[in-house]
């Protein structure tokens, strides 16, 4: 007799993990599947950011409680509040800022305006030309290279089996639920939920589903160890940088500038044409880095639909499956929607409203 | 606009350099970058500038031989470039090279990878230690520089390297304290078989074990360095003997060195081959992890090809041949009249390269010499981790490189996982009781090399940054 | 004593001298050598402190992959086995 799970769960990301410890908490019997390791997706090769200025204002109730869900984690995923700040260096971006920042502050998120003097006597090694700037105390990071062995960790401690190396090859349903044809077997479950990232568009096509999910290739890069040159995160009024010196000293420089390929090919590649400008922005802004040297680059794959809105909820049209997926600014609020998720898989009221897969998408 | 070419060869080496001569030999426009000042590669590296004149040496030969022909020949030879990036725009490779500080560009409709090899040093307590250096670095400086190591210098490793490079210390005036090697005598002998056609480097490599004989220094056979000790510089070694697997067994014997040079076989550098989408395999009489390339150097994505030991430890002389194969197949995909099948060349491909595999095979690791990386022992020099380190990560679930490089940092200094990812890999293999061919490398990232940010920038006005659309709010 | 591998030091020839600083101390170099090869042949192979154990590093692979030799010039961090040393070059170990 081969064993029924009660809930198989495609995609060890953020997402997919962070609803299988809730249902742990409630004894739910999940297994989670990944085709790489746990957190070898967007999870893991993220830029880190846990920035309420970057945020959705429709998102922002979420990012909230996202940002505690970090604070309790802590040291374990390289948690730091640092603070940040967003800097505008133009008229138009100046605007783009007051205008951007004041509505996530009257969505919750403590975030103020500050003068050059107060932005210099915090960060001295910024440049010199800042027109504007805001700045969130409740920001910071967490280092995303360490998703996966808390996973792996907190999985284990909670009695929640993993596979990893293993891909889901096809989804059937049958009376008693699903059948998951995978690398390393067929494994069986009353319900499923795919969390698989930007590779979600096969999988939910597997059960008749059509999700329109796309990605975006964000590109990251890190330097080798600087003198402390900043001690909170950086971003841009565009959203196009974020910056942060680590412990260690080294400069991680993200702002999701595009690199090249599609999640089916695997891995997707970065390209100078937009790491170069990447990296001079983030020297305009912090001077002193032209002194670095980059000693590595990469692109993960992040996913969205049209609205640009998460995908969280009940699959259209298939009892007992479920989605979760596509969220902005996921690693942040990623482990918070878990937590989400799991309510809802469970039948119980989330405390926050999801965000229905089967509603119309409209383009942004 | 870029300037663009028929031909793009990374690396000036043996292969590179052949390719380069008969791309371009056969009319196509070729341009070879090379990190290097001048051409050469790894054999042979030519003298600085800071050398006005020494006594010749076959590698310095052989190197102005080719040097020379570079010279006479349609090449374009870029020199002190490091090459960081390579991509794929529409039908045209886009190589970015850092030269002079800058970062620049050229275009080439086909691309040669022969970017050489890199050395396996096994990790070893106390080789963290300054004066330690790599067998195969060792040469570097002795060929460019004329310098020793030190003044006593204690040489091990595997292979013909150890005799190599303890013949330059003499040579170049200094001491050689000892010659430490696992391999024995009687490896060697069956070794002999299929270096006999190579009567020049046998007859070279008599010479210089006889003269170590002569000399009275002592030859260490079947035996590893199991510690190197010192303060901030090496001052002894402690050597045992290892067993046919090369677990060190017995005690250990204590020599006296200020410096040591060691060295445990050569890899394919495939970071190129990877990064460009290049499947490798486990081939360990190859040196391990090599890119799937045919003899001609043909590759499965069209317009790339790989030669030398960049697709697989064979050694100089098949490097060259397989230089110039790879040269014609590139030009035959460039210009279709050309006659690439050539099985002279071919075949004698073939024989070199059974040489050269003799030689990785004396110069690869046995299993039991990872006995000799202690838990304390340093694995990954750039974030200073130690093996229980690695040990605990695996410990806590993480059963590939990738992981255990996310999860502990190995591999994610500066130089990007050249000297640690092959000995993470052992240690996974041998925790998961997996064979090594299962546990493959971590996924390559670019920068290929280091690369400084303003370099990569250059001059540039703010207001010229292309800045895309801010994300919906 | 036979040797059949000559000694042949003392046949060669190297360029002028120049003199370049590393930290407080003046080191006297060849014209056309690197830093690194500079500092060997005076004595110095400790460069740098490690990383997290803080324990002394010098040159490893000696051909520009390790990163073990770096050392500052005018505030940024190059390979002292790749980087030519210059009259009045100022270098700075990564030592503590
Ligand atoms: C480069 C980059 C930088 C980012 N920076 C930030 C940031 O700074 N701050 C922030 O808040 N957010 C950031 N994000 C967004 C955030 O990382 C993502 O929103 C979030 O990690 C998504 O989590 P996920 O679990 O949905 O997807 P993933 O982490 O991608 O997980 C999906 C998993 O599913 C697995 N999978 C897919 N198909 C299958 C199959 N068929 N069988 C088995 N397994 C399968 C994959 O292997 C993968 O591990 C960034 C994203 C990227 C790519
Ligand atoms: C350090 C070292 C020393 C060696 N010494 C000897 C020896 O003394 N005798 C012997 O028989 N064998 C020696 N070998 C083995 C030797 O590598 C080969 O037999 C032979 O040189 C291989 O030729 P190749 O053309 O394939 O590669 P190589 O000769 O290694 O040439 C590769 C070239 O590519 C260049 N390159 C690589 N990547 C880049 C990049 N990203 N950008 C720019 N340039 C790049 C390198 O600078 C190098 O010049 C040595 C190997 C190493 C690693
Ligand atoms: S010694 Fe390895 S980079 Fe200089």
């Amino acid at each position: 007799m081969t064993k029924t799970y009660d809930l198989a769960i495609v995609g060890g990301g953020i997402m997919g993990c962070s609803t299988a410890l809730r249902l742990a908490e409630d004894g739910m019997k999940t297994i989670v599947l990944d085709q790489g390791d746990l957190g070898q997706g967007a999870s893991g090769v993220n830029a880190g950011t846990l920035s309420l200025q970057i945020k959705r204002v429709k998102l922002m109730p979420y990012a909230l409680k996202g940002h505690s869900e970090w604070e309790a984690m802590g040291e374990a995923v390289g948690f730091k509040k640092t603070g940040g700040f967003t800097l505008a260096f133009t008229e138009h971006e100046a605007e783009l800022l007051y205008e951007r920042q004041a509505l996530k502050a009257d969505a919750g998120a403590p975030i103020t305006f500050v003068s050059n003097n107060a932005l210099r006597a915090a960060e001295q090694n910024l440049s010199h030309k800042v027109l504007a700037a805001s700045y969130c105390p409740e920001d910071g990071y967490a280092n995303s290279s360490l998703t996966g062995q808390y996973y792996r960790i907190r999985l284990k401690e909670n009695e929640v089996q993993f596979r990893e190396k293993c891909n889901v090859k096809l989804i059937t349903r049958n009376s008693s639920g699903f059948n998951l044809t995978t690398s390393c077997g067929t494994v069986h479950a009353t319900r499923l939920l795919l969390a698989a990232g930007a590779w979600l568009k096969p999988i939910a096509a597997d059960l008749g589903v059509d999700l329109p999910v796309r990605a975006r290739v964000n590109t990251v890069s890190v330097t080798e160890r600087m003198p402390p040159l900043i001690s909170s995160i950086v971003g841009h009024a565009t959203g196009l940088l974020t910056m942060k010196q680590k412990s260690n000293g080294a400069i991680l420089i993200g702002g999701g500038w595009q690199g090249q390929g599609v999640p089916q090919d695997g891995r997707g590649n970065v390209t100078a044409k937009t790491l170069i400008p990447n990296l001079s922005l983030a020297q305009h802004v912090l001077p002193e880095l032209s002194n670095a040297r980059v000693t590595r680059s990469w692109v993960g794959f992040e996913a969205n639909v049209p609205d640009f809105y998460p995908l969280a909820g009940a699959l259209p049209g298939i009892e007992n499956a479920f989605v979760l997926g596509c969220v902005r600014g996921g690693y942040t609020i990623g482990p918070y929607m878990g937590r989400l998720m799991g309510d809802y898989i469970l039948g119980q009221e989330p405390e926050l409203p999801l965000f229905d897969p089967g509603r119309e998408f409209s383009e942004v | 606009m870029i300037k663009t070419c028929d031909v793009a060869i990374i690396g000036a080496g043996p292969a590179g350099a052949n390719a380069g001569i008969m791309a371009a030999s056969q009319g196509c426009h070729t341009i070879i970058i090379d990190e290097q000042a001048m051409p050469g590669g790894q054999i042979w590296r030519a003298k600085s500038e800071a050398i006005k004149s020494a006594p010749m040496t076959p590698e310095i030969i052989d190197g102005d031989k080719l040097r020379v022909s570079i010279a006479e020949s349609n090449l374009t030879h870029i020199a002190n470039a490091k090459v960081w990036q390579i991509e794929r725009e529409l039908d045209e490779w886009v190589l970015h090279f850092i030269i002079n500080g800058r970062s620049e560009k050229i275009g080439a409709k086909v691309l040669i990878l022969a970017t050489g090899a890199r050395e396996y040093v096994q990790p070893t307590p106390g080789w963290t230690l300054p004066g330690v250096i790599g067998l195969a670095g060792a040469t570097a400086l002795m060929k460019r520089d004329l310098l020793t190591p030190g003044k006593r210098t204690v040489v091990s490793g595997t292979g013909p390297l150890v005799f190599f490079v303890a013949s330059e210390i003499r040579r170049l005036g200094g001491e050689v304290a000892a010659i430490v090697t696992p391999n024995s005598r009687a490896d060697w002998l069956r070794a002999l078989p299929s270096m006999s056609y190579r009567t020049d480097l046998l007859r070279r490599g008599f010479v210089w074990v006889a003269d170590l004989l002569l000399a009275g220094i002592p030859i260490f056979w079947r035996h590893a360095i199991k510690q190197i000790d010192g303060e901030t510089k090496v001052h002894s070694v402690k050597v045992s003997k290892v067993s046919s697997d090369w677990s060190p067994k017995g005690p250990a014997r204590l020599i006296e060195a200020d410096s040591v040079c060691t060295g445990h076989g050569l890899q394919a550098a495939s970071d190129a081959s990877q990064l460009l989408g290049i499947d490798v395999k486990y081939q360990l009489e190859l040196g391990g992890w090599v890119p799937e390339v045919e003899e001609d150097g043909i590759t499965k994505i069209n317009g790339l090809f790989i030669c030398g030991d960049g697709a697989g430890i064979r050694g100089a002389a098949a490097a060259e041949i397989q230089g110039k194969l790879a040269g014609l197949s590139a030009a035959k995909s460039i210009r279709p009249e050309v006659n690439s099948s050539n099985s002279t060349l071919l075949n004698s491909y073939r024989r070199a390269s059974r040489f050269g595999m003799a030689m990785t095979r004396l110069s690869i690791p046995r299993k039991g010499f990872q006995k000799l990386i202690t838990q304390e022992t340093i694995v990954c020099r750039c974030e200073s981790l130690r093996r229980c380190d690695i040990e605990n990560e695996i410990e806590t679930g993480a059963a590939t490189t990738n992981a255990v490089k996310s999860g502990s940092r190995a591999g994610m200094g500066p130089c990007g996982g050249k000297y640690c990812q092959s000995t993470i890999a052992k240690i996974i293999a041998d925790r998961e009781n997996q064979s090594e061919e299962k546990i493959a490398p971590p996924t390559p990232r670019p920068p290929l090399r280091p690369v400084s940010a303003s370099a990569l920038s250059g001059e540039f006005e703010y207001t010229d940054l292309q800045i895309p659309k801010p994300a919906p709010l | 004593m036979i040797r059949l591998i000559p000694n042949s030091a003392n046949q060669i020839k190297r360029a002028e001298e120049i003199c370049f600083k590393f930290d407080d101390q003046l080191i006297k170099a060849h014209k056309g050598e690197t830093i690194l090869v500079a500092l060997m042949k005076n004595g110095i192979h400790h460069l740098r402190d490690a990383p997290t154990d803080g324990k002394p590093r010098g040159a490893f692979c000696c051909m520009g992959l390790c990163q073990e030799c770096v050392v500052a010039v005018g505030g940024k961090l190059v390979e002292s086995c790749e980087t030519i040393a210059t009259d009045g070059l100022i270098v700075q170990s990564l030592r503590h």
